[in-house]
């Protein structure tokens, strides 16, 4: 009755080693003011960011608002163009991909959004937008359609005899279910899941969480997982990359992470968290960090955090781009002064 | 490798919406058929399209006298039993030319709201969703257009056709029609494409014609349907005033305006000729207007919850 691995799934390689993804240098500049002749600023919404996503894991993307984890998901499902640099997905590069040959690639790369309520067509129902990726690709029709849309609404705990309900009809919760099923529904390789619990009441986020995670082993699921908040992918990221205006500041193993994190910047969100545990609440000493998040149209020069890092030096700091480099084996981060916070 | 699937099936989060029935959908066409139906002025005018549709329909089939046949009684004659709105200038029988007329109107209204909608919902599609250079060159058609009398456009039109038929007629109107809609569609693709949902859509490798009938048509359909439903008293108003001018389908087609012109000439002597199919333009004109107005109403999303 449920979906099992079919064939191809069963054969999938998934070497936790081996690169499914390989974001290279990528950029993306949304164009603002810009005259006929161009000449206008741009918002660097993302601006230098390389890293990969493994075979088989759940990487999670975290960062402030407006620090560009959207915009990196979109150019990475390839739903807004990269400005430049590479995104090499099972040995080819997409970003120059369009027309038939992009949207044939789609199959195996999908996308959870953030807001469930937006990203359903009102006009539509769970039927009719779950059984649209099979429609695209020709991959099943009739009865045959019908049969796997029941099945995918089954797996991702929807009850097929709402088939013929529109969206409005569900809860938050609901919709999200039906946002998963319709991005499961294609067997795709890779998921991008921008920020698809935070829209939810707490009460529903770790169920959505559960049945994320669950779908992940059964299908072998590769993740890119963003949240804004490092609480929230602690425990199923293998591995966690932390954005700051456009830029990675560090990417490690979650241990690493939580346990030893190397940059000011990723120390200061993890302070930020409060402990369950009221001792070591009591004592949990958080970092306030000064000042705004400066505007991504005139990121500061240098290091970008350098107007609200507590340890920074001057002039270094504000004039050379400490580049993300491997600090202790295979636990990157970008400061010239890594660890000393 | 896949551990044990726990079972969804049937979680708390569900039974919050078991209570609905299955598969009674409660859609938002139904929401505003109950606003629409609860607004008089926008009934009246439904009731009098109907009793239109209806007139229109038996004079295909069925007058009191044919409607082109002269000096069945005085000419002139003033209302009677067997006229009750009297004859014109040769003697027609001017109820019998009222029916006809009616589907005249409806075909002239009805015709080229659907073609006018037509080209402007596709052009209106293109610019919205290619933007670029489509957009610029439909823009500009439109401006320009715009700039060019309605008149001329159809006086240009029938003379190159070298026809006044009643079908050149509706396609004459139509290509002065289109502009609003065109607006209209182009705006509300602008906005729709940038929807999360297209995005989403866009993601599941769905084509542009899916995008364009699928996700975008779909959601603009409200304001399609008012701006149509709009078109359908202008043209009527438009054809009446070119069958005045003369410009119309030919005699002895039972066109109101033609009526009204014909009329016109002797309106101190008999004013019933013209004061007949006057009266049924603008009672058509106010009807479809209101029965528009409510119809906006009804489906504007200010007013949805
Ligand atoms: N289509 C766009 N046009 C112009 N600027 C954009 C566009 N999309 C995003 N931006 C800008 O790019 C920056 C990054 O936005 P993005 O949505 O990627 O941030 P985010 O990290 O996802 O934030 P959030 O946590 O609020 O979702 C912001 O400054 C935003 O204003
Ligand atoms: S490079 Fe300097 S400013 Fe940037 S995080 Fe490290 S110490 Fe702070
Ligand atoms: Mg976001």
């Amino acid at each position: 009755m449920t979906l099992e691995a079919s064939p191809e799934v069963e054969s999938r390689v998934v070497d936790k080693q081996l690169a499914l993804v390989s974001v290279e240098d990528v950029t993306k500049h949304f164009p603002i003011g810009a005259g006929l002749l161009g000449g206008g600023s741009a918002v660097r919404a993302v601006d230098g960011v390389s890293f990969e996503v493994r075979a088989g894991e759940t990487l999670g993307l975290v960062g402030e608002s407006g620090c560009g984890k959207s915009t990196l998901g979109r150019v990475i499902a390839q739903l807004h163009p990269a400005t430049s640099g590479k995104v090499i997905f099972q040995g080819q590069d997409l970003v120059p991909m369009r027309g038939e040959k992009l949207r044939r690639m789609r199959q195996e790369l999908q996308m959870i959004f953030q807001d469930p309520y937006a990203s359903l067509n009102p006009r539509m129902t769970v039927g009719e937008i779950i059984g649209e990726p099979l429609k695209n690709f020709g991959l099943a029709r009739g009865k045959e359609r019908s049969n796997r849309v029941h099945e995918v609404m089954r797996t991702c705990g929807l009850n097929p005899n709402f088939l013929n309900r529109y969206p409005h009809e569900f809860s938050g919760g609901q919709r999200q279910r039906i946002g998963i099923a319709r991005a499961l529904v294609l067997n795709p390789t890779f998921i991008v899941a921008d920020e698809p619990i935070s829209a939810l009441d707490v009460s529903i986020q770790a169920q959505i969480v559960n049945l994320m995670e669950d779908l992940q082993n059964r299908f072998k699921l590769t993740y890119l997982f963003i949240a804004h908040d490092l609480s929230v992918v602690r425990h199923l990221s293998d591995r966690v990359a932390v954005m700051y205006l456009g830029k990675i500041m560090e990417i490690a193993d979650s241990h690493s992470i939580y346990e030893n994190p190397l940059h000011p910047y990723t120390k200061a969100l993890l302070s930020s968290i409060p402990i369950p545990d009221p001792d070591l609440e009591a004592k949990r000493q958080p970092i306030l960090l000064q000042g705004e998040i400066p505007s991504p149209v005139n990121p500061p020069s240098g290091c970008r955090f350098h107007t609200r890092c507590p340890i920074a030096q001057f002039p270094i700091c504000s004039e050379q781009v400490p580049p993300l480099e491997s600090k202790v084996d295979g636990h990157l981060a970008a400061c010239h002064f890594a660890g000393q916070l | 490798m896949a551990t044990a699937p726990s079972d969804y099936v049937f979680q708390d989060e569900f039974t919050a919406d078991s209570t609905y029935e299955t598969g009674e959908a409660v859609s938002l066409w139904k929401d505003a058929w109950r606003r629409l139906t609860s607004n008089y002025f926008a009934l009246f005018g439904l009731a009098v399209i109907v009793l239109l549709l209806l007139v229109a329909i038996v004079s295909q089939f069925w007058t009191p006298y044919p409607t082109w046949k002269q000096g069945i009684g005085p000419t002139y004659g003033g209302p009677s039993a067997a006229h009750p709105f009297g004859l014109d200038q040769v003697g027609r029988d001017i109820l019998s030319r009222l029916m006809g007329g009616a589907a005249i109107a409806l075909a002239v209204g009805l015709g080229t709201a659907l073609l006018s909608s037509i080209i402007g919902i596709a052009l209106g599609l293109l610019a919205g969703f290619y933007r670029g250079w489509v957009d610029t060159v439909i823009s500009l058609l439109i401006n320009v257009w715009y700039g060019i009398p309605d008149l001329l456009v159809v006086m240009l039109f029938v003379v190159i056709i070298n026809s006044r038929e009643l079908k050149w007629i509706i396609v004459a109107i139509s290509i002065t029609a289109w502009l609003n809609m065109a607006r209209l569609v182009r705006g509300q693709t602008l906005a729709l494409r940038e929807r999360e949902f297209v995005e989403a859509a866009r993601s599941i490798g769905t084509r542009d014609v899916g995008l364009l009938t699928r996700h975008i048509l779909p959601n603009a359909l409200g304001p399609i349907i008012v701006q149509a439903t709009y078109l359908i008293p202008a043209a009527i108003l438009f054809e009446a005033f070119l069958s005045f001018l003369g410009l119309g389908a030919p005699p002895p087609e039972p066109s109101w305006g033609a009526m009204c012109a014909e009329g016109y000439k002797s309106l101190q002597l008999a004013a019933h000729v013209t004061l007949v199919p006057a009266f049924a333009l603008a009672i058509t004109l106010i009807a479809l207007n209101a029965f528009g107005d409510g119809l906006r109403d009804a489906l504007d999303p200010r007013m949805r919850r």
